[in-house]
């Protein structure tokens, strides 16, 4: 394990590890096949700044007006004691008044290392359920295992803690018109909710609690119709949770990959580095552009060569065993003799090309 | 004659060289008429190299609202609020019952000055505007603003603290509009509105809500907490009188400073606890 660490430390060289976050994590998720972005990760490497370096800078990440937006309603659900949420909570949950207690977990003494942080969170987390007060809880820091390393999250949200139960308050700027919010942006927040919840349960859990403890329940909250006031609803995770659970289980370890790689690779900013990505396998789709900072890199890449990849993942899966768009290709008209794995593929593949033939004969 | 640029150059660095030795040795009056001439000298070099008389002072427009600090802004905020709060809330309530600018940026930078200040030359001014002290750590409560005059126990932050320190803003802005009886401003409205909207019962509608009704709805929901955070307060300032200096009485220990002190006492709070 210290051992992992060591050469995940020598893998980034001297540039400072970079904090998973909530949004990181359900990308990773969405990939899990892809042993680049799996070692570049755990390593907590900065892509954009290698996407940079590599001359595929990523026109990537939240427009700074959206970011803006959303940092002015949170400020405005948090102000004065968080007085509008506390409002909020009263009226749709039923809580009690003498239920306001607040904690910020944002800055310990003012300290922000994250060992503090997280430390405190444990502490705060453990008196809470041992009858001690607490009700909300502001900027908990979080840690989940990723692919064996722990990993801290800097959730930028409230545990909030009611009847004995854990809920998390995620705080979105899109609004929710007549009770409908935009559904990409519902099912997006509840991905990254779900990774809050899980964990959350992972702390509890270590706490010696039950993991029933954290609901499935996540609290939305967003301005109603075209207004600035908050507005509440539930948000059931329990789908998303059980996909990141199962996407979490199936990453690859890292210590394998890890161990596979040369001894003496480092990501270093410098002639190397592209040689040094390039000897990490990726796996490429399309819908990478939207999740990671690498992709347009490995786009190039996978163009370059050819890879099935690059068409898209239902192509690429269909393609079982192909890997490459040439030897598709040639399996269709006929010029390579299919070895037996591949044979049903090559039928597939024939078939589509005698039809397609067909249909553009009929047509001239 | 005008002295080449390169010859003043010269004299500046020369000149403040030895402002920095006045001021090294103590010598504060050699320190002022030195630093006159450097000025001068300055002056001189603008003149040489951009060409330009300086544009006269007077030039400016009057400003005719008398130049308040912001610290005696935030002060006066402050007081009609009655406990710490974020520069938010002192920027709404100024806007509401005070006259003269107060920006922001004003307030932002105001902790730090009066730290520096205070530091440098303690309880020179008869109040500073200091920090409110979380109550498990004393360390600075992040954006929260308070007066050093207070008592300790009313600069602390406990759990509890964020929301009596809401109701009871409501409760002094409420008998604050009672006690002018006119016809509230907008900023008075506004603010009316958003401590009604917060308080259970302070009114039906917001929009329609009375001093009165906010006064006594703060009032209960004040009397629900009171009891428990008084209690918090009082401890915690206790211990801050006990372990904490002067300064850090004002503007908060950082976590070394803690833990140095309650060393002794085993129980380092923030100790990771695997």
């Amino acid at each position: 394990m210290t051992d992992l660490a060591a050469r995940l430390d020598r893998l980034r060289g001297a540039a400072q590890p970079r904090n998973h976050d909530a949004r990181t994590i359900a990308a990773l998720t969405s990939n899990p096949g892809c042993a680049r972005r799996g070692v570049l990760d755990a390593a907590g490497i900065d892509k954009d700044a290698i996407a940079a370096e590599l001359g595929f800078a990523a026109p990537f990440g939240q427009s700074q007006f959206a970011i803006t937006r959303g940092n002015v309603f949170e400020a405005q659900v948090k102000a004065d004691g968080c007085a509008e949420l506390l409002s909020l909570l009263r009226d749709r949950l039923g809580l009690s008044i003498p239920e306001v207690a607040y904690d910020d977990l944002g800055v310990v003494g003012g300290n922000e290392s994250r060992k503090v942080r997280h430390a405190r969170t444990r502490q705060l987390f453990a008196r809470a359920l041992g009858e001690g007060p607490g009700t909300l809880f502001d900027h908990p820091l979080l840690r989940l295992d990723i692919a064996g390393q722990p990993a801290y999250l800097e959730p930028d949200v409230i545990a909030f803690q009611f009847e004995g139960r854990f809920h998390i308050i995620e705080i979105k700027s899109f609004a929710m018109i007549d009770g409908q919010a935009d559904p990409a942006q519902v099912a997006s927040a509840a991905r990254q909710s779900a990774v809050y919840v899980l964990a959350l349960r992972r702390l509890l859990t270590e706490l010696g609690h039950d993991e029933d403890t954290v609901s499935h329940e996540v609290v939305l909250v967003c301005p109603e119709n075209f207004s600035n006031r908050p507005t509440a609803t539930f948000l059931d995770v329990r789908p998303q949770l059980a996909v990141l659970r199962r996407q979490l289980a199936r990453l690859t370890g890292i210590d394998r990959i890890v161990a596979e790689l040369p001894a003496d690779l480092t990501f270093e900013p410098g002639a190397g580095l592209a040689g040094a990505v390039r000897s990490v396998e990726a796996r490429y789709s399309p819908d990478c552009v939207s999740g990671c900072e690498m992709a347009l890199f490995c786009r190039d890449e996978a163009r370059a060569c050819g890879s099935t990849g690059a068409l898209g993942r239902s192509i690429r899966d269909d393609l079982g065993g192909v890997d490459s768009i040439a030897t598709a290709l040639a399996l269709a008209d006929g010029s390579l003799e299919p070895a037996e794995e591949l044979a049903e593929t090559a039928a597939g593949l024939r078939l589509a090309a005698r039809l397609r033939r067909e249909a553009l004969g009929a047509a001239s | 004659m005008r002295e080449s640029p390169d010859a003043l150059e010269e004299r500046i660095a020369e000149l403040r060289g030895a402002v920095r030795r006045a001021v090294a040795g103590g010598d504060r009056r050699q320190a002022r008429t030195l630093r006159a001439r450097l000025r001068e000298a300055e002056r001189a070099w603008d003149r040489a190299v951009v060409g330009e008389p300086e544009p006269a002072p007077a030039a400016a427009p009057p400003d005719r609202s008398v130049r308040v600090p912001a610290r005696e802004h935030v002060h006066h905020a402050l007081t009609l609020l009655g406990g710490p709060a974020a520069p938010k809330l002192i920027l709404a309530v100024h806007d509401a019952f005070f006259p003269g600018p107060l920006g922001n940026s004003r307030i932002s930078s105001l902790r730090r000055d009066e730290e520096r200040s205070f530091r440098g030359s303690p309880y020179a001014r008869p109040y500073y505007v200091c920090a409110a002290l979380t109550a498990d750590l004393l360390a600075p409560a992040r954006g929260l603003l308070a007066i050093s005059t207070w008592p300790l126990e009313r600069r602390m932050v406990g759990p509890l603290s964020p929301r009596t320190d809401f109701l009871t803003a409501a409760l002094r802005i409420a008998e604050h509009l009672e006690r002018l009886g006119d016809v509230p401003t907008p900023g008075a409205r506004r603010l009316l509105w958003r401590f009604a909207a917060n308080i259970p019962g302070a009114a039906a509608d917001p929009g329609a809500a009375q001093p009165a009704g906010l006064a006594a709805a703060a009032r209960a929901e004040l009397q629900v907490h009171a009891e428990a955070d008084a209690a918090h307060r009082a401890t915690a300032a206790r211990r801050a009188l006990d372990r904490l200096d002067e300064a850090e009485q004002l503007f908060g220990a950082r976590l070394t400073a803690v833990r140095r002190r309650t060393g002794t006492h085993g129980k380092t709070e923030t100790e990771p606890s695997t």
